[in-house]
Parts: structure tokens; C-alpha cells; sequence
């Protein structure tokens, strides 16, 4: 080994072990790793957390006169890592708009107006079979689906309506549940001025000034 | 009187001596044979899905989006992409048999990104990032220098080589060996930040989810939270002690058998198949060259020898370079994955009947997903009611039926989070079904349990009963359960409940 290839093994390890460790700090202290994609290459979050309730999404398209479709592959859904279509594994809502656009194009049908995307979700225990569900849950499986309508979007999958999901949805419910935090929560007054001076320490004649912004509670309800 | 004088090794010996002693790369060989051929599973299930998932006519989704960095690769016409899919395959085929070992990784494991960061719903995972870091490694190593068609061709050119010539510095085999040690305290990083972890829950809810393969035992241990509570502390330790004894002689078969157990039941409790499948062939590289040699001294030992032992390889003509052959091969297999693509028409855009038709819904079904919203049962916010005498980092490690007096019957009440501040209550009630006694606790909203225990006494006459478990005001769980008498006790003391 020459001793320009050991200099440039010695480069090469010293940089890999840094960019691992940079990793490894990085996730441990929640610094320097958020917006970059490639962060995903160093950082080992294998197991970051599984919700209690399992879900679907339904993509549901409507014309003027009132009928329905199902907005799914025709061809049949790719499965990557088992039997869930792929577009279910998309946790992030990415991929909904050019998902429908994609079916939209690729298929003969009526206009339609717009589609609905519905969540549909489960508690997990239901996914047991049945010989287990009997063996730890004494009575008959009594399973029910929650329908919750996520988005709805145009029929180019441009999204009209985004709403909370349906997990995120119960926990605000769960904080909601509280007659005080309630009546707190009604008393406030969400403020953002955008014409405020800060060297001049002036409102703007052309806007409204600092407290006279958007009442965000408001514009929300 | 004399004393010798044994100089201590420097830190920077030590260093040297760990990252650029002289090795036959036995290991990296045995890795390169492995990894590529098990990375190249999950891609050949996507053959046939190319356009859809990596093309312009389809709903690629850059790893970059989820980040907010936007497009930032190129996405290709349906064309080009699969033809550089179809080399990415020919790679990872070609590097696995080490025929033009260096250059089929580097082109292969270049591919494998793009196609894995091109696609972050459907293809891009964990396994994935582990199978680059791994193949990148592999190409600034000397893997091809044995086991390969690289070798076999300079043998032809030079038969009078041995092993010993085609030793090479270790360091990327070292490299690797310390990416498992990163990955694995990483890993326990991330499971010491999540509580729940640590209760047995995100496990259970990971067993019960089926967005991966099939998971039957996963199930069955779902059900037992103690054994996920046990199996999460160990998991924890030994990712963390890896780092540290996995280079000892002896700790380094502990380390990796319980990491080869490990990853074996990720793929029977979580359906998980290509994950240990990668992490197993990554594994290889920590054999060491006296580990192969103490194996074919093994083989040797043994009466049977390979079918293929005597087998006459064919000869390649000496005029044929190894590199050209190689191109030939490389573009004749892509030239023929075009044509596959384009005649499989995927998406039906071509067939003389025209475009496929959706699916239509009726009216009411539709109507009652899109306009329902439906609020949480009490029912749904409780996982299992189960009864039992023994706990386990208080949880019930057992489940019971039958008690006897003098024992504490102890009844736990699972909660699916997340939940409101709950008032749960729990009754005793006779088998016909009159109330004996009944209490109730509060379960705030990051409480995943509630314990309800019974001092089964002489008060309790032997008999059925009921547990039942009421959340606002609703019955949620009926479980029932029998007294019997020690025969030991004194009966029918003052007081007697029920019956």
C-alpha cells in the first residue's frame, strides 16, 4: 500500500466515521438533522413510534349528477411490503395529489367534480385472527370503522381542504375534553401584525398594526 | 541485573494495526456475494412497476419531498429509466458474482439510490439506506480479489497466485463492522427516547399492524405484554454493548448470535423479510480469514464433497475482454427490459378497448365515508380486560380463570391511547349477575393502564363470579372467573360476599 492510498483510505475513514457520528449526535440531541433528506442516511430511527389504530384511505371521486367512484388503480395497487396498497403507506399526504392525478389521467370515466379522501381506521386489536380474538377477548369480534374525511381535492389532485387526521383529530379531542382549557381556549385572541415597524417602532398607515391582525380562532371558525 | 523493556503499543499502532492490516477479505467476499442478490429482491418486485413508481408517468415522491426540498433528483421519461433500472439490476447480479467486481458496485450501488431516494413511499426504507452504506463499502474494498469471475480470469492469467498475494488492507471491512455498531446504538438511542417502548406497547401495536408481511407469532406475543417488556430491555442492552464487545475473539459469536437471533425474529414477530435478510449477508463481513479456514477444514473433514467440485469450468475465449463481454451483456439486458416494459403496458393505455374504467360506488355507501364522523366508542378506547395473580413490571404476566383464597386476583384494563381523562370502574358480580362490590380510578390521558386487585378471602364464598369493566357508564368488558375453597382455611368466616 502506498502511502498516498493510505493517506487517502485514512481521509476516506475519518470522513465516513464523522458523517456516522454527526448522525448519531444529531438524533440524540435533536440539532442539525431537520429539512435534509440526507440526514435519513445517518440517523437509525428504526422504531419511531406505532399508533394504536390501523387505517386506509379511500379515494372517492364525485360527478355533477351525483354518482361515485372509486379512485384506485384499475390495474391493481402496488404492494411494496406486504398486502397494503402503496399509497396507504404514505404518512406524510404527499403523495395524494399526484396519486389522484396519476389515476384521473390513466383511466376512462365521467368528469367529476371533485374527490374525497377519507380515512378509515380500526383499533388494532381487531387485526388478530379469529381463533386468537376468542382465546383473549371473551364475546363476539365487534369491529367498526371510523370514516374520516381527510381532504378534498380537484380532480387535477390539487388540494381544496386539508383537514387533521383522524389520530390527530381524537387528540385534540382528548385536550378538548376539559370544560376549562375549553373555556380558555375560547378567550384568547391569536394576534399576527404584519405592518409593524420595528426600527420605528410605527404601525404602518397601509395595514393594520400589531394587535390588530388576524384573529386566527376566528378566521379558523 | 537486566530487564527487558516491552514498548507498549501506541494508540495510533492500535489504530494502524485495526484499520490497514494485511487480510485476504474472505469476509467482504462472502458480503459481496450476499448483499447485493438480497437488496436486489425488493428491486425486482418492482421491475414491473418502474413507469409507475421512478417515471414521469408516474407518482414518483422524492425522499427530498418529505424533507420540503422539493424535486431535487431528475425524474425520468419511462425509457431511459427503465433502462438504467435494468443496469442497476445487471449490476447487483454482476457484483454478487464479482465479474467486474468494483465497477458493477459502484454503478449498482449508484443506481440503488437514486431509485431507492426517488421513491420514498414504496421502496425507500431503512434496509435500504443500511444496503448502500454497505455496497459503497464494498466497492473501495477488494471483494472481488476472491471468489469471483475477477479472480477466476487472473488466476487463468497468472495460475501460479496464491491466497496470500491477494491479501489487502482490512479497513473497509472494519468500516463496516463499525456501521452495525453505529446502527445498533443509534438504534438504542432512538428506543431509550420512546417511553412506550419500554412498556411493551409500541411493540404490541407494531405486532398488530399489518403494513408488512405476514406475522403469526408476532400476534401471539402481542397478547403478552410482560415477554415484550423483557424482550425490549434486552434488545436495548446488547445494541448498545455491541459497539464494544463485538471486536473481542470469544464475545464477538455472542454478539453476533444474539444479532443473528435478532434479526430472525424481526422476521417471524414483524413480518420483516428483507431487512434481516441484508443485515444476515451484511454480518458476513465479521468473518475473519481463520474462521474460513477452520470451515473448509471442517468440510474438509467430512466424506461428502460439493457436486461441483470436479466440474470443468468453460474456458472464456483469451481474446475477449472481460470489460467489453461485460458491456455486451450489460446493454443486451437493457435493451430487452425496454421491450418488456413497453409490452406489458401497465396501465392499460394501449389495449384496443381502450383505457380501463373506474370503479363506481353506490351513493350510500359513499355518502356515509365522506359525511360520517362518527365519535369513539368507550369500547374502542380499551385494548383487553384481563384478570390474573402475578405481574411484571406491572403488567399481568399471567392470565387466570380460577383463584383460590388467600390469593390477590389482579385486574388490568389495556387503554388505546390516545383517550380523555377516563373514569373507569370496575364490579364484582355473582353469576347472576348481582353486584357485590364496585370501584373506580381515574385514568388520566397518558396512562396506558389500570389495575384493579382483589384480596380473594374467606369474604368471597366459592362460587362464579364477573369482572366487569364500565366506562362512562357503559359495560366495555365482561370477564369471568371462579372461586374455589383452600381447604386450608377456615370457612365461611362472617361477612361472606355473595352466593
Amino acid at each position: 500500500m502506498t502511502r498516498a492510498s493510505r493517506w487517502g483510505a485514512g481521509l476516506f475513514i475519518g470522513c465516513y466515521l464523522m458523517i456516522l457520528s454527526a448522525g448519531i449526535i444529531g438524533h440524540t440531541l435533536k440539532v442539525g438533522l431537520a429539512r435534509n433528506a440526507l440526514s435519513y442516511f445517518v440517523v437509525w430511527d428504526m422504531f419511531c413510534g406505532w399508533q394504536a389504530y390501523d387505517q386506509r384511505l379511500h379515494f372517492i371521486a364525485e360527478t355533477s349528477d351525483g354518482r361515485y367512484f372509486d379512485v384506485s388503480e384499475p390495474w391493481g395497487a402496488f404492494e411494496p411490503f406486504g398486502d397494503v396498497g402503496r399509497v396507504h403507506y404514505d404518512f406524510s399526504s404527499r403523495m395524494l395529489s399526484k396519486h389522484i392525478d396519476h389515476i384521473v389521467s390513466h383511466t376512462a370515466h365521467d368528469p367529476f367534480d371533485c374527490v374525497y379522501i377519507v380515512q378509515e381506521c380500526w383499533p388494532k386489536q381487531h387485526n388478530l385472527p379469529d381463533s386468537m380474538w376468542e382465546k383473549n377477548f371473551c364475546g363476539p369480534r365487534d369491529k367498526v370503522s371510523y370514516y374520516h374525511l381527510r381532504a378534498i381535492c380537484d380532480t387535477q389532485g390539487v388540494v381544496m381542504n386539508l383537514y387533521p387526521d383522524w389520530y390527530q383529530q381524537q387528540k385534540l379531542s382528548s385536550i378538548a375534553d376539559n370544560p376549562r382549557v375549553r373555556h380558555q381556549a375560547r378567550q384568547s385572541h391569536s394576534s399576527f401584525g404584519v405592518m409593524y415597524n420595528p426600527s420605528t417602532g410605527s404601525h404602518s398607515s397601509h395595514g393594520p398594526g400589531l394587535g390588530d391582525g388576524l384573529d386566527f380562532q376566528a378566521a379558523t371558525n | 541485573m537486566s530487564r527487558t523493556v516491552k514498548s507498549q503499543p501506541t494508540i495510533l499502532d492500535v489504530l494502524k494495526t485495526f484499520f490497514f492490516e494485511e487480510q485476504v477479505p474472505f469476509g467482504a467476499a462472502l458480503a459481496r456475494i450476499f448483499l447485493p442478490l438480497m437488496a436486489l429482491i425488493p428491486m425486482l418486485m418492482r421491475f414491473p412497476r418502474v413507469r409507475e413508481l421512478y417515471t414521469t408517468d408516474g407518482t414518483p415522491i422524492q425522499m427530498f419531498e418529505l424533507f420540503g426540498q422539493g424535486e431535487v433528483l431528475p425524474v425520468l421519461a419511462p425509457g431511459p429509466a427503465v433502462m438504467l433500472y435494468s443496469l442497476m439490476v445487471f449490476c447487483l447480479v454482476s457484483s454478487s458474482i464479482g465479474w467486474n467486481t468494483r465497477f458493477s458496485l459502484a454503478t449498482g450501488v449508484t443506481l440503488y439510490t437514486y431509485f431507492n431516494l426517488l421513491d420514498a413511499v414504496g421502496t425507500m426504507t431503512k434496509y435500504s439506506v443500511i444496503a448502500s452504506h454497505l455496497m459503497l463499502l464494498l466497492t473501495v474494498s477488494s471483494c472481488g480479489n476472491v471468489w469471483s469471475v475477477d479472480e477466476f480470469l487472473r488466476r487463468r492469467r497468472n495460475p501460479n497466485s496464491t491466497f496470500a498475494s491477494r491479501a489487502a488492507p482490512v479497513w473497509p471491512a472494519r468500516l463496516m463492522q463499525l456501521l452495525f455498531a453505529f446502527i445498533y446504538f443509534g438504534a438504542a438511542i432512538t428506543k431509550i427516547q420512546t417511553a412506550a417502548f419500554f412498556s411493551g406497547e409500541q411493540m404490541r401495536y407494531w405486532m398488530l399492524s399489518n403494513w408488512n408481511y405476514e406475522n403469526p407469532i408476532g400476534e401471539l406475543m402481542a397478547m403478552w405484554a410482560p415477554l415484550l417488556l423483557v424482550a425490549a430491555y434486552v434488545t436495548c442492552v446488547w445494541e448498545i454493548v455491541f459497539a464494544f464487545l463485538v471486536w473481542h475473539r470469544r464475545a464477538r459469536f455472542v454478539m453476533l448470535g444474539v444479532g443473528a437471533t435478532f434479526h430472525i425474529m424481526t422476521c417471524v414477530t414483524l413480518g420483516l423479510y428483507v431487512f434481516p435478510s441484508i443485515c444476515l449477508s451484511g454480518y458476513l463481513c465479521f468473518a475473519r480469514p481463520e474462521d474460513i479456514v477452520a470451515v473448509r477444514r471442517w468440510f474438509r473433514n467430512q466424506s461428502f464433497s460439493l457436486p461441483f467440485s470436479r466440474l470443468a469450468l468453460p474456458q472464456p475465449p483469451r481474446w475477449m475482454p472481460s470489460a467489453a463481454a461485460w458491456s455486451m451483456v450489460a446493454c443486451l439486458f437493457a435493451v430487452t427490459s425496454i421491450e418488456a416494459e413497453l409490452r406489458m403496458d401497465i396501465f392499460g393505455t394501449r389495449r384496443p378497448e381502450g383505457m380501463m374504467e373506474l370503479t363506481e360506488i353506490d351513493p350510500e355507501v359513499a355518502k356515509e365515508r365522506i359525511y360520517s364522523e362518527q365519535p369513539l366508542r368507550e369500547k374502542d378506547k380499551v385494548f383487553s380486560f384481563h384478570l390474573g395473580t402475578a405481574s411484571v413490571g406491572g403488567q399481568v404476566a399471567n392470565r387466570r380463570t380460577e383463584f383460590e383464597h388467600g390469593e390477590l386476583l389482579l385486574a388490568e384494563c389495556n387503554l388505546n391511547p390516545p383517550h380523555e381523562d377516563m373514569w373507569v370502574e370496575c364490579s364484582l358480580q355473582d353469576e347472576h349477575q348481582h353486584q357485590i362490590s364496585s370501584f373506580g380510578q381515574f385514568v388520566t390521558r397518558e396512562m396506558l393502564r389500570a389495575h384493579f386487585t382483589y384480596q380473594i378471602d374467606e369474604r368471597i364464598a366459592p362460587g362464579s363470579y364477573f369482572l366487569v369493566l364500565h366506562s362512562a357508564g357503559e359495560e366495555i368488558a365482561r370477564r369471568p372467573f371462579s372461586v374455589t375453597r383452600d381447604e386450608t382455611s377456615v370457612a365461611n368466616a362472617p361477612g361472606v360476599y355473595g352466593n
